[in-house]
């Protein structure tokens, strides 16, 4: 790699691993709480391994210089943060979980697809790997989406107020922070934000089409860009916790 | 009360370890359909190994035989006639100064056969 | 056949050392004591999941929080086929997972009662994968032989999961041992807490009707006094060998016996606090499953009515 593509990779893979590690963290937050025992342990894996990709990311972000692993989710504050605010908002009702996880997926998938050609030899092995756990977690969440969609009023209703209360902020997910350009130096234009977005609508709107679930609207930038390190009071309540123990003997091994 | 219709299926969980191997019943789960069935079954019986297929079966559609003499076979009677162990070649090869064959020789020398040749 | 001599067949075959099967006949006796136990195992792994869980997002490492992801999510597990178990012998009644499930959200079923303590430090999450699922495995790897074929074979897997929560716990436990003052307080602190809801864990020497019963019918084949002398006898060495104190003046070997001695826990209250679901943290962690089963009856019955997917 040559030295001066090196922030590029940085500012390619930190959003990436935050993304994977915050919404993990979150999700763990389900242990014991799923809508039936079989579930829980089906999500918990999937965390597990969300968990493990971030902790892949993190890896190659330390072999560019960044810090270790453990002191980029432990030793950083809000600031310093690069994932979407979407995913370290509080969580809600099944509806909600099931409808962001979907969301996500999709996303991430679209994004794998594209990162699974990069020029980095590591990082295309650690995708290859990783693209396959991650067809269970999308198949999974499809899976969901699609049954609430079609299950009772109740579900449907809730879903759609799930929907609704996500899409102002789902338009976080495809930016990539101050400037796009580092995509075009790494030969990543297919990532771009424009090209991800136009992606995910065509397979959203088609799912949503569908399960009769209407459209609710182009996305919009959201009010906090978590790509610029701007976040939500929650993600200062999830730090607070994340970190707790781990302040009170900070130089202790553990 | 009756099992009423507010409860998932029941699906018996079968693994095939490896291709040389046969489907094993391995537990059991809750579902509400054969889609998540197999999904559930993923994490809730191989979260540490790899299997090679699995089926879910409704635990319904099995019908099991009673434990009785009459589905399940007892061999009171001599039926040596039948197994291997019911031959007495092996002395009777020495007399003749030849070494009695078994079936694990013969299959261990296949296997060395095609992992020696090709 | 007429009931009695069914039953008494069915005692030869027990006492010939036979298994029996889920389908097999069996006397209501046996059934209902089989669902007693293994409902009640069953609901104690799942509401043993909580208070561990409530250290998952607090986890002070990223290995830590994988690993302990991983051993809450066990848990669930074992209470996940467990209940099918129950599910399973259950069916005469016509109960299912519904069924048993509202038996422990209205206080029909107890649970352990280890699981109504608080866990109020990171050493305390520790301590329970060490001294709790030691104590499990000890319970557990002693109904290895159980009579009830469905449940020894279960048994076997759940207890090759608990050999990986046990060295998880050690290594939690080991990491606060050799660390700083303030982790090795951490640490006395929390066996401080676990000791004696471990005596009480096993169950008084006296057995009641139904333990004796489950020894009978060979369900179980240890008694409470061999099992807590076991963990006792594994457990004090090694707390010794960390330089922790067993925080019990009477925690001392017979020479001549070899029978460890102890104060014997508050049985009246520990009791009273297991059957009326009344210690610290009985209804806080009850509440977290009533919040997974009863608020989310909607998702279960809507699945249920899905059109997208359903099983032709």
């Amino acid at each position: 790699m040559e030295s001066q593509d090196v922030p590029h990779w940085i500012a390619l893979l930190q959003p990436i691993a935050d993304d994977e590690w915050i919404i993990a963290h979150r999700g763990s937050e389900w242990l014991g709480l799923a809508p039936d025992l079989e579930e829980d342990l089906a999500f918990s894996s999937i965390n597990q391994d969300k968990m493990g990709h971030a902790q892949y990311y993190y890896a190659l972000l330390e072999e560019l210089g960044e810090k270790t692993p453990e002191d980029m989710v432990y030793g950083r504050s809000k600031e310093q943060w690069r994932h979407a605010v979407v995913l370290e908002t509080a969580h809600g009702d099944w509806a909600r979980l099931v409808a962001l996880r979907y969301f996500y997926e999709v996303f991430d998938a679209l994004r794998l697809e594209r990162l699974s050609t990069a020029s980095w030899q590591p990082l295309q092995d650690g995708v290859r790997k990783i693209r396959r756990e991650e067809a269970y977690h999308l198949q999974h969440f499809t899976t969901w989406f699609e049954m609430l969609a079609t299950g009772t009023e109740e579900s449907r209703h809730r879903l759609r107020e799930a929907i609704a209360d996500l899409w102002p902020l789902l338009g976080g997910l495809f930016l990539w922070g101050p400037s796009e350009h580092f995509l075009t130096a790494i030969g990543l234009d297919s990532l771009r934000g424009s090209e991800l977005q136009r992606s995910w609508e065509t397979h959203v709107a088609e799912k949503m089409r569908s399960m009769d679930l209407p459209w609710p609207g182009a996305l919009s930038s959201p009010v906090l860009d978590g790509r610029l390190g701007e976040h939500s009071p929650d993600m200062h309540d999830l730090l607070q916790v994340m970190t707790e123990v781990r302040r009170s003997e900070p130089a202790a091994h553990w | 009360m009756a099992l009423n219709a507010a409860e998932y299926r029941v699906y018996e969980v079968f693994v095939q370890r490896d291709a040389s191997q046969f489907h094993v019943n391995v537990g059991s789960l809750r579902a509400v359909n054969s889609e998540m069935a197999l999904q559930m079954a993923r994490e809730t019986f191989f979260r540490r190994e790899e299997p090679c297929e699995v089926w879910v079966v409704p635990q319904d559609c099995i019908v099991a035989s009673p434990r009785d003499s009459a589905y399940l076979p007892v061999h009171t009677m001599d039926k040596q006639y039948r197994l291997p162990a019911g031959y007495d070649n092996a002395p009777r090869w020495k007399r003749f100064k030849a070494k009695a064959m078994t079936i694990e020789e013969v299959a261990e020398e296949m296997a060395t056969h095609k992992q020696g040749g090709a | 056949m007429d009931e009695a001599q069914k039953t008494a067949e069915f005692m030869a075959r027990i006492e010939n050392g036979e298994k029996i099967e889920a389908n097999d006949w069996m006397p209501e006796e046996y059934r209902n004591l089989l669902i007693k136990q293994i409902h009640m195992h069953g609901v104690s792994e799942i509401m043993g999941a909580y208070p561990e869980k409530e250290w998952v997002p607090k986890a002070p490492s990223i290995r830590r929080k994988l690993a302990l992801n991983a051993k809450v999510q066990d848990e669930i597990g074992h209470g996940q086929m467990l209940l099918r178990l129950a599910e399973d012998l259950s069916r005469p009644y016509g109960r299912g997972r519904e069924a048993l499930m509202e038996d422990l959200l209205n206080g029909h079923v107890k649970f352990h009662n280890v699981f109504h303590m608080p866990a109020p430090t990171w050493a305390d999450a520790g301590v329970i994968g060490f001294l709790v699922d030691g104590g499990a495995i000890i319970t557990q790897a002693a109904l290895l032989e159980s009579s009830y074929a469905p449940y020894a074979r279960m048994l076997k897997r759940i207890v090759a999961e608990e050999s990986f929560h046990m060295q998880y716990g050690e290594s939690v436990v080991l990491a606060l041992a050799e660390g700083t003052t303030r982790q090795r307080e951490m640490l006395q602190g929390a066996i401080d807490r676990w000791w004696e809801p471990m005596m009480f864990f096993f169950g008084p020497r006296q057995m009641g009707q139904s333990a004796e019963k489950m020894m009978h019918y060979r369900i179980r084949t240890k008694t409470n006094e061999e099992l807590r002398q076991k963990f006792i006898n594994r457990y004090v060495p090694r707390l010794q060998a960390l330089g922790m104190r067993v925080p019990d003046p009477l925690v001392k070997k017979d020479p001549v016996t070899g029978e460890w001695g102890y104060t014997e826990p508050d049985w009246v209250r520990d009791t009273e606090m297991v059957r009326n679901n009344s210690g610290p943290q009985s209804q806080a962690r009850l509440h977290l499953r009533r919040q997974a089963h009863s608020e989310q009856r909607w998702v279960r019955e809507a699945v249920m009515h899905a059109t997208a997917l359903a099983t032709v």
